[in-house]
């Protein structure tokens, strides 16, 4: 009894490493509540709906499905789906097929400055999704070495951009110039002000957003895709215009959209803090905190306090 | 329960544990530990005095902790006998309860845990189920979000006996709620936790939503939910009369609760599946449909009664269809939901069922079992000879024989199921099973593979599993290779060593070992007998040098046919792959060997015979053959 019918979608997907389980869907719709990217960025995205366009082998609906193309697997999903499957795996699986079929990622993602790169693969080890990779070419008759990212695998998070030392690696929106120029604020007298780098991703609920965007002028926000983009020398830059404060704000440990930018940003302001402690700067011109999806409410509790820490100083 | 208490022929022993169960059915000798209440039984006549005058409170746990109760307590109020129990761990003996009771006399410190033997004809277990614990789901906050509650503290919260006298209040500030929602398959369908649908919690919710309904019109009512499952009778009706009293249903598996902290609202994330969006609902007061779970202490229940566990924990009937109420073992039933999850109405029929079940047993003199029992002979087991042996007692499921260095192994027939693994651990062949015995099989095998044995694929199976998953296989059509040759024994404990080596020594070209899943073994532990006997034998036949594909182990359920086709497809092409001169070839090389390891077999009475009685068998065939001009 062999199996003459050309393989389905599903069982192409399934082939893949990653890719199993998907037949287990019962349809409950917890990875979409779990989900930031429909409530943040894209209504029509909904994992559920493409595990079931892959059981019903509508090949083309898949493909093109944004949800094929914006998972960052950062598997939020996964150790709440009931069914144990791997809805992430099942995605990337599903995007290598698409890639493979010769569709392309609708994403913006970050370029090479060729003029600027130095190829020194900072980038590379920084990525958590090994979009960029070194190549060897000529340049005016000699041999150069440049980093060049894949398009489809980059996911945007800006990692690369902090971590660049040139600042070779950009993408509109997050590029050092970009950030540096909301950095500005007018300095209030006696009233502090306060830079707050919060990740597109760790306020959850919609009303914290607008809580933090509703604080007077003092209180800055710059959005960044990731708290893994921020830069020390960033705040080190504000501090140094004559801005009290400047907080960053990024995911709750294991929650990172972008698989380990928080764990990245962890450590880069914990240098920073020690950084502080070696030139004997007294009090708290930096924090880092970390927001979990279920704690509703608890940024604006972060921002008073550090006003009021901030306050305490100039007074 | 008071007319039970009240019945001249009903004891009523509460607060007791079963320690040890021996004997057999009609015939169990049951040792019940009563457990020392400080409280004498035949004083106390419930007026509770000692209660009201204890100092301590602890946590009450009929009322799923949401009120107190005292060191001298009763579990609830409806318990029967409405006797006191004074909690040790709680008590500070200050002695006032001593005071309370005062002439009555009926606090006893001195009190020790009372064991009794009893006789007892047959066993009825209906422990219950517990609730799974929603605190490990932590998306849901409960035990960290006040407002968030589970179904039975629901139930204690709109009960008139309860806490609240069945005013439905919120715990962080004892307001009414105005917006409930109800979360449905809470640690149920959920493979990280429960894989089973709990059977009543759908329902279950609709009760809740309607009561509360009926209690507070203006309540704004959500149940959250993936399926809704209303299968029996009039429940599908029950669903239509909540959904038209203004219950909102929404499809969609909540993923995540948020609170806010001041308010202790509650914010309920989930996919709305049928508007495909996620959507968040704000709710005063949120309750989880938890799971029902196996109780905490299954395992000391089934290693006392000498009874299995299903997958998961619950009890397993002697068969799903035809059998649900009967355990493995003779004269103990199953009542209720210690055997699966069960609403009330199949907890009240599998009840009655059970009690008629074990009616039979106590109204009858004598006890049919099945004939196929084991027998010692008594000349050939050693362990009469003096020396020390018991592998027999050691293979038996039912704790069936006794074994004393000195006398013969004895076989508690009324205990003996015939499953037959003491017959095939024997080492020394003293044990047969009637109607199976070695001289009934060996008669088979040789029949079956008097001719070009070579070419046989030569297939044990076992009765309940195997067997029927071979007869699927033909009912269904399922082409497999004509060359099987198979018999059918009892379990594959049964499946004797020596059998093995018998068929390949006759020339069987491969032989395969099947029986049920570890799980559905119909003899409790019998398939555990024969997978660690199949494992000796594979590592055997490795060292033996046999080809690979020629001895092959299988666990084939009844419903597995297509798998018992693949299987012995399988085998056909790994005996081709071998070649027919290299498969002769080797069977002559082993042949010396499996008749020294069988040699044992051929002085068990009636073995020669058998062996004669099978040539002139093979004989009478293959001549008509030839009569019929084949």
């Amino acid at each position: 009894m062999e199996n003459e019918h050309p393989l389905t979608l599903a069982d192409q997907v399934r082939s893949i490493p990653g890719g199993e389980h998907l037949e287990m869907c019962y349809s409950c719709g917890t990875c979409v509540s779990k989900c930031m990217i429909q409530q943040k960025l894209e209504p029509e995205y909904n994992p559920r709906r493409l595990l079931r366009l892959v059981t019903m082998d509508m090949r083309e609906e898949a493909f093109t499905s944004p949800t094929t193309w914006l998972c960052s697997a950062c598997d939020l999903c996964y150790p709440a789906c009931p069914q144990q499957i791997h809805i992430s795996g099942v995605i990337g699986a599903v995007k290598q097929l698409a890639v493979e079929a010769g569709y392309e990622s609708p994403l913006e993602t970050v370029a090479v400055d060729e003029a600027l790169c130095s190829g020194c693969g900072i980038c590379v080890m920084t990525c958590p999704y090994e979009a960029p990779h070194l190549i060897e070419k000529e340049v005016n008759g000699v041999m150069d070495r440049f980093s060049e990212v894949n398009a489809e695998k980059c996911m945007g998070c800006g990692m690369c951009v902090a971590a660049c030392p040139i600042g070779a690696i950009a993408r509109e929106g997050v590029s050092n110039e970009d950030v540096a120029s909301q950095m500005r604020i007018k300095p209030v007298k006696d009233n502090p002000s306060l830079v707050v780098f919060v990740c597109d991703w760790s306020l959850r609920v919609d009303e914290d957003m607008s809580l933090l965007e509703s604080y007077p002028e003092n209180v800055r926000v710059i959005h960044i895709p990731c708290s893994g983009r921020i830069d020390p020398q960033m705040a080190l830059m504000a501090l140094d215009s004559g801005i009290g404060g400047v907080m960053v704000c990024g995911c709750a440990p294991g929650e990172c959209h972008y698989k380990r930018g928080n764990y990245v940003s962890t450590c880069k302001m914990s240098l920073l803090d020690r950084m502080f402690g070696q030139m004997d700067i007294d009090g708290e011109h930096v924090r880092f905190v970390q927001i979990g999806t279920q704690d509703r409410g608890r940024i604006r509790h972060e921002v008073d306090s550090m006003l009021a820490s901030l306050q305490k100083e100039v007074a | 329960m008071v007319d039970a208490a009240r019945h001249p022929k009903i004891k009523v022993k509460t607060y007791t544990n079963v320690d040890r169960v021996e004997g057999y059915v009609g015939n169990f000798k049951v040792q019940l530990r009563e457990k020392a209440r400080y409280v004498r039984a035949d004083k106390c006549n419930g007026c509770g005095d000692c209660a009201r005058a204890c100092p301590i409170e602890v946590p009450n746990y009929f009322e799923m902790n949401l009120a107190p109760r005292k060191a001298a307590y009763v579990a609830m109020s409806q318990s029967v006998p409405l006797l006191y129990t004074i909690d040790q761990e709680a008590c500070i003996h200050c002695y006032k309860c001593v005071e309370a009771c005062g002439a009555l006399d009926a606090i006893d410190f001195s009190q020790e845990d009372k064991v009794s033997w009893e006789d007892i004809g047959s066993i009825i277990v209906a422990t219950g189920f517990n609730h799974f614990d929603p605190s490990v789901i932590p998306e849901y906050g409960y035990s960290r979000f006040p407002n968030v509650i589970t179904a039975m503290e629901m139930e204690r919260l709109n009960n008139s006996a309860g806490p609240t006298t069945g005013n439905l209040v919120r715990p962080s500030d004892n307001t009414t709620p105005k917006r409930v929602a109800i979360i449905n398959c809470v640690g149920s369908r959920d493979k990280r936790f429960n894989p089973w649908c709990s059977n009543f919690c759908c329902m279950y919710a609709i009760k809740n939503a309607v009561l509360l309904k009926q209690m507070y019109p203006d309540i704004e009512l959500s149940i959250y939910y993936m399926d809704i499952r209303t299968p029996s009778k009039g429940y599908e009706e029950f669903y239509d009369r909540a959904r038209s009293m203004g219950i909102r249903f929404i499809q969609g598996r909540p993923g995540l609760i948020t609170e806010d902290e001041t308010t202790h609202n509650l914010y309920v994330h989930s996919e709305d599946v049928a508007l495909g969006k996620v959507v968040e609902h704000e709710y005063d007061m949120v309750m989880l449909n938890q799971a029902a779970v196996p109780q905490p202490d299954v395992d000391t229940v089934s290693s006392v009664l000498n009874i299995t566990q299903s997958p998961g924990g619950w009890f397993m009937e002697y068969h799903p269809k035809l059998r649900p109420m009967d355990t493995p073992t003779d004269g103990i039933f199953l009542a209720g939901a210690c055997q699966g999850q069960k609403d009330i109405p199949a907890s009240v029929a599998s009840g009655s069922a059970a009690a008629s079940r074990a009616g039979r047993v106590l109204h009858s003199d004598e006890w049919a079992i099945e004939p196929i029992i084991a027998q010692v002979w008594e000349d050939r087991c050693i362990s009469a000879q003096g020396k020390q042996c018991g592998i027999c007692a050691k293979a038996c499921p039912y704790g069936a024989i006794t074994v004393e260095t000195g006398t013969a192994a004895q076989v508690v027939t009324a205990k003996c199921h015939g499953c037959g693994g003491c017959v095939g651990e024997c080492p020394h062949n003293a044990i047969t099973q009637m109607h199976y015995t070695d001289a009934q099989i060996l008669a088979q095998i040789r029949a079956l593979l008097a001719e070009k044995p070579e070419e046989k694929i030569f297939a044990f199976r076992c009765h309940w599993c195997s067997y029927g998953g071979a007869d699927l296989a033909g009912t269904s059509h399922f082409e497999y290779s004509a060359n099987e040759r198979g018999i059918r024994v009892m379990c594959s404990a049964r499946m004797d060593p020596d059998f093995i080596y018998e068929a390949f020594r006759l020339g069987a070209g491969a032989v395969l070992y099947s029986g049920c899943h570890p799980q559905d073994c119909h003899y409790i532990t019998g398939q555990l007998v024969g997978a660690s006997r199949a494992e000796r034998l594979q590592k055997i036949f490795e060292k033996m040098e046999m080809s690979p594909g020629r001895f092959r182990v299988e666990w084939i359920s009844a419903a597995e046919g297509d798998k018992y086709a693949r299987v012995i497809n399988e085998m056909q092409k790994s005996i081709d792959g071998i070649g027919k001169d290299k498969l002769k070839a080797e069977i002559e090389r082993m042949k010396p060997e499996m008749e020294k390891r069988a040699r044992r077999m051929y002085d068990v009475p009636g073995v020669t015979q058998a062996s004669d009685f099978s040539d002139t068998m093979a004989l009478a065939m293959s001549v008509q053959e030839v009569g019929d001009g084949k």
